[in-house]
């Protein structure tokens, strides 16, 4: 009786969730947020990222079931986290990504792309400042991927995110082109098949690696 | 549902001529604009990012009232409720609270964390600062505040004998946190760098948690993971050994085996000692570690060691000047901690058992000189995290320990056993972000001397500026007397010590400057009376007499000083330095001293410069230390004078490097350190021949370290292909 009430409610769930939460002002909102994202040139202004993620972060104060607004506006923060001035603003930005993150697995607690996430955060937190952070984020970025990884192995992007690291680690410790291409590559056939689970879903990584895999034979 | 959202573009169209324009501004207390601050109306897709002067200008379908949110990276967002309207609205943001704009108590303090927290040493320092041979009370030497005594094993800091600082792990007090030692020689301490991630060292002034230490605590807490994963072997001149991690989603195991022997060493290195039995020593540890639940966390740690060594030391009160020492020491140690949080880390708890055997098999000469400590310990901590996002709380707390002493002296058997017990009381506030004060009281009762102590503890920190911040500290701090003397006499008192610190700091741009001046004043210390009637008799310098004297409380000294600090990690890219420079000036009364006088433990000047460069190029860190410790009091029997002769200054220079590597496809570290590379002939004091009536007048001496100049090299080798490494720990 249990596992029938429970089956009853998922498909109910399952058959109302998107037309319950997608509205056309929410398709359209994430449609501008989207395309302002993805038009940022080559070298953006953090000005601009940083609008990118409130421009997110007002869809998900609106959309309360939604995960991706937050993924997104958590990546404008992991992007911040990059570009940002001094550690400690650079800092506040990630503690920004996973306020985010965090929110996003309340809604989401088993998802792919949310451990991509964690795991990207986990690369920008330790970029901060490698020397000393080395032992306490390699191992939460490791373990970010290989979640992802188990949960959907056709998703590119923990190989893209890998790859990209091991290509920027030198070889000494264990990383350099020997060990990158081969993940690289990987990347770039899942990239050419993978399909984007929803219209909104994260599908990047391709501008990423491209310019890596020139260092590959 | 459907129908509504159905209706939406219509509604849209419809309401849009109906629009009202919000306007306003993002400002900070000062009204300086916040640019890129989110501005939204709660519920709605209505709102924007403010521009370059904090500006906003966006419209909304909304009447009459809405709840306007505002949001900004580092500042406490701003919630309210607003008439929809065209006036414009300014809203100031409130910055929160952060490490850079909130005071932290720093007096008597030095913190060396692995946290993201601006610390000043970090764990990585302690295996790469040459001439501190990867062990932590080492590189605690080379902190201000600190004493280098090369012939004496322990830390002493600020006029504070080794026996009045204690080493804690995860808040457990460690029994023999040393390897037991050789007349004359220093000892290394017995735990591993890499076992913590953080360490805290006091140098007084610190918390109402901890007692049973005069002078300061070493605090060192365990990692809450592994590691490395799989296999590794490590071989040096002196150890090989071999490291085994295994990590699973929520429990961890690490085990280590060793086996050394310094003969490989010794054949390299020429002696000063003349080595009976050259030091040996094997033993394993087990940690494991589990997630009991999202906030729950349960370690266990083990180990053991077993060790020997044999020398004929100098010794100038028998006839031939040597005497022979053989000692064998087994040492047990176990430790569980369980830690957990309730309540979104409202309620802390931090509970703990351990318990620790200890032996020393040891004879001078041909007496028996045996002597063993078993020591069993509860702890209780809960903390309080009061509202507010400046960290106000507070903390209650009990431990309880049950010691036993044995000794054997000459064939006479002694023990003892001590249950002592505590309870603190801790209440952290802060009164805005520029002022904290903690402050404390713990009270004490030791079954021994069957005496209750009640010590309170007071610090407190203001920021000045930005960067910088003061702070004072204030403090009574007991300690049992050592149990040797409660053997013969149980009613003496606790020994105190209350401590005054004044700091002041400077944190700016990986650049640390810090000044600390302090008093201690040292109150109901231990004096022997070798002589009738509690007069006093011959005063005896040897440092490992058993004390058979009478006794009583009323022992009394000071200390005083300063240090100093700097640390600059930006001047030059790659480069790290530190210098320190410590004063103490320090004179006591007890023990068997006829008058106030400065102890031999004490030199007044101590400077330490410390620096190391990672070269990227050839994956090689290097670093140079230099240290400088002027003279240090001996007893000089034909001097009328008590304890007016000094040492020559010690110094050193030492040097170490290591590089990373493979062997094979297995990454590998190779090191390698120089000690005293000027192989100077330093001395760390002088004995004296006793003096005989008829005999000549009395000789001396000089003890030094174990070896001039000397080298070590070594290795580690990961057999897991997993193994990844920290260019830091090079």
């Amino acid at each position: 009786m249990k596992t029938l009430i429970i089956t009853l409610f998922a498909a109910l769930l399952g058959a109302t969730a998107p037309t319950l939460a997608q509205s056309p002002q929410y398709k359209q909102a994430m449609t501008d947020a989207l395309t302002g994202m993805n038009k940022k040139t080559d070298k953006p202004a953090t000005a601009d990222i940083l609008a990118s993620a409130n421009q997110f972060e007002r869809i998900a104060g609106a959309e309360s079931a939604e995960w991706l607004p937050r993924y997104y506006a958590g990546l404008n923060y992991v992007y911040l986290g990059f570009l940002g001035g001094s550690e400690a603003e650079k800092d506040k930005y990630l503690d920004q990504a996973d306020v985010n993150l965090k929110a996003a697995e309340t809604i989401s607690p088993k998802n792919d792309e949310l451990a991509v996430l964690k795991a990207y955060i986990a690369q920008a937190r330790l970029t901060v400042d490698a020397m000393n952070r080395w032992q306490q984020y390699g191992p939460l970025f490791q373990a970010g991927i290989e979640q992802a990884k188990a949960m959907n192995p056709a998703n590119p992007c923990p190989y893209v995110l890998e790859g990209s690291s091991l290509m920027y680690t030198p070889a000494q410790f264990g990383g350099g082109p020997d060990k990158a291409c081969p993940v690289l590559k990987q990347a770039m056939e899942k990239l050419a098949t993978f399909k984007p689970a929803s219209e909104f879903a994260p599908g990047w990584g391709k501008q990423q690696i491209e310019p890596l895999l020139t260092k590959c034979k | 549902m459907n129908r509504i959202a159905l209706l939406f573009p219509c509604l849209l169209a419809f309401t849009a001529s109906a629009q009202t324009v919000l306007t306003g501004r993002v400002t900070d207390q000062k009204g300086h604009g916040l640019p890129g601050a989110n501005v939204m109306l709660r519920g709605t897709y209505d709102g924007t990012s403010t521009d370059s002067t904090g500006a906003f200008r966006f419209s909304t379908s909304r009447k009459d009232t809405a709840t306007l949110f505002v949001s900004y990276i580092g500042y406490e967002p701003d919630t309210r409720e607003i008439t929809i309207g065209p006036g414009p609205t300014t809203i100031r943001l409130n910055e929160s609270a952060n490490e850079l704009n909130t005071v932290v108590v720093t007096a008597g303090v030095f913190e060396a964390s692995d946290s993201k927290r601006m610390t000043m040493l970090k764990p990585m320092d302690i295996v790469t600062t040459a001439g501190a041979g990867a062990d932590i009370t080492s590189v605690m030497n080379l902190l201000p505040g600190t004493q280098r005594v090369g012939d004496q094993t322990g830390l002493f800091v600020r006029g504070g004998s080794g026996e009045e600082a204690k080493v804690v792990i995860d808040g457990m007090i460690v029994q023999n946190p040393f390897f037991s030692q050789s007349p004359n020689l220093q000892s290394r301490g017995r735990f591993q760098p890499f076992m913590f991630k953080g360490t805290s060292f006091s140098t007084g002034g610190y918390s109402a948690q901890y007692g049973q230490a005069l002078s300061s605590v070493l605090l060192l807490n365990t990692t809450d993971q592994n590691q490395n994963e799989g296999l590794g072997v490590s071989i040096n001149l002196a150890n090989t050994g071999l490291n085994y991690d295994h990590a699973t989603a929520n429990a961890s195991i690490s085990a280590t085996a060793h086996y050394g022997n310094l003969k490989p060493l010794f054949a390299l290195v020429p002696q000063n000692i003349d080595w009976t039995h050259v030091p040996e020593f094997g033993g394993g540890s087990l940690t494991y570690r589990l997630q009991t639940s999202k906030t729950g966390m349960l370690k266990l740690y083990s180990m053991y060691s077993n060790s020997q060594t044999g020398l004929n030391f100098v010794d100038p009160g028998s006839e031939s000047g040597k005497t022979a020492f053989n000692q064998q020491n087994r040492n047990f140690f176990t430790t569980s901690t369980y830690t957990d949080s309730w309540g979104n880390g409202t309620w802390q708890l931090l509970s703990g058992l351990s318990y620790s055997h200890d032996t020393d098999a040891t004879a001078y000469g041909t007496q028996d000189f045996g002597r063993g400590t078993d020591r069993l310990q509860g702890r209780f901590v809960l903390t309080r995290a009061l509202g507010g996002k400046l960290g106000n709380q507070l903390l209650f707390g009990t431990e309880g320990n049950r010691v036993t002493y044995r000794n054997a002296v000459s064939g006479t058997a002694y023990s003892l056993v001590d249950a002592y017990g505590a309870v603190f009381f801790e209440s952290q506030v802060y009164a805005g972000r520029k002022l904290a004060i903690q402050s404390g009281v713990r009270g004490e009762y030791s079954s021994a001397i069957n005496r209750f102590n009640l010590a309170p503890r007071i610090s407190m920190a203001y920021k000045t500026g930005l960067y910088s911040q003061v702070s004072l500290a204030y403090g009574q701090f007991y300690q049992t007397p050592d149990y040797r003397y409660l053997y013969r006499n149980t009613t003496l008192s606790y020994e105190r010590a209350d401590h005054l610190i004044l700091n002041y700091q400077l944190i700016k741009n990986k650049r640390t400057f810090r000044i600390e001046t302090y008093y201690k004043n040292y109150a109901q210390l231990v004096r022997e009376f070798t002589g009738p009637n509690m007069t006093l008799g011959p005063y005896d310098a040897n440092p490992y007499r058993f004390p058979w004297g009478q006794t009583n409380s009323t022992g009394y000294g000071y200390a005083k000083g300063f240090d100093l600090f700097w640390r600059d990690q930006a001047t030059i890219k790659g480069l790290d330095y530190w210098i320190t420079y410590s004063f103490v000036d320090s004179k006591r009364l007890f023990q068997q001293f006829p008058t106030l006088a400065t102890p031999s433990f004490i030199s007044n000047h101590n400077i330490a410069l410390i620096g190391k460069r990672y070269f990227e190029k050839i994956s090689t860190n290097m670093g140079l230390t230099y240290t400088i410790s002027t003279g240090r009091p001996y007893y000089n029997p034909t001097n009328p004078v008590f304890m007016a002769d000094r040492t020559p200054t010690v110094t050193n220079l030492s040097f170490m490097a290591s590089h990373l590597t493979h062997i094979g496809k297995n990454l590998t570290i190779l090191y390698a350190s120089v000690d005293n590379i000027l192989n100077t002939r330093n001395v760390y004091t002088y004995l004296y021949t006793p003096a005989r009536a008829d005999g000549p007048a009395p000789t001396r001496y000089a003890v030094g370290p174990a070896s001039y100049r000397s080298f070590f090299v070594g290795g580690i080798v990961m057999l897991s292909r997993k193994a990844k490494v920290n260019a830091r720990e090079l």
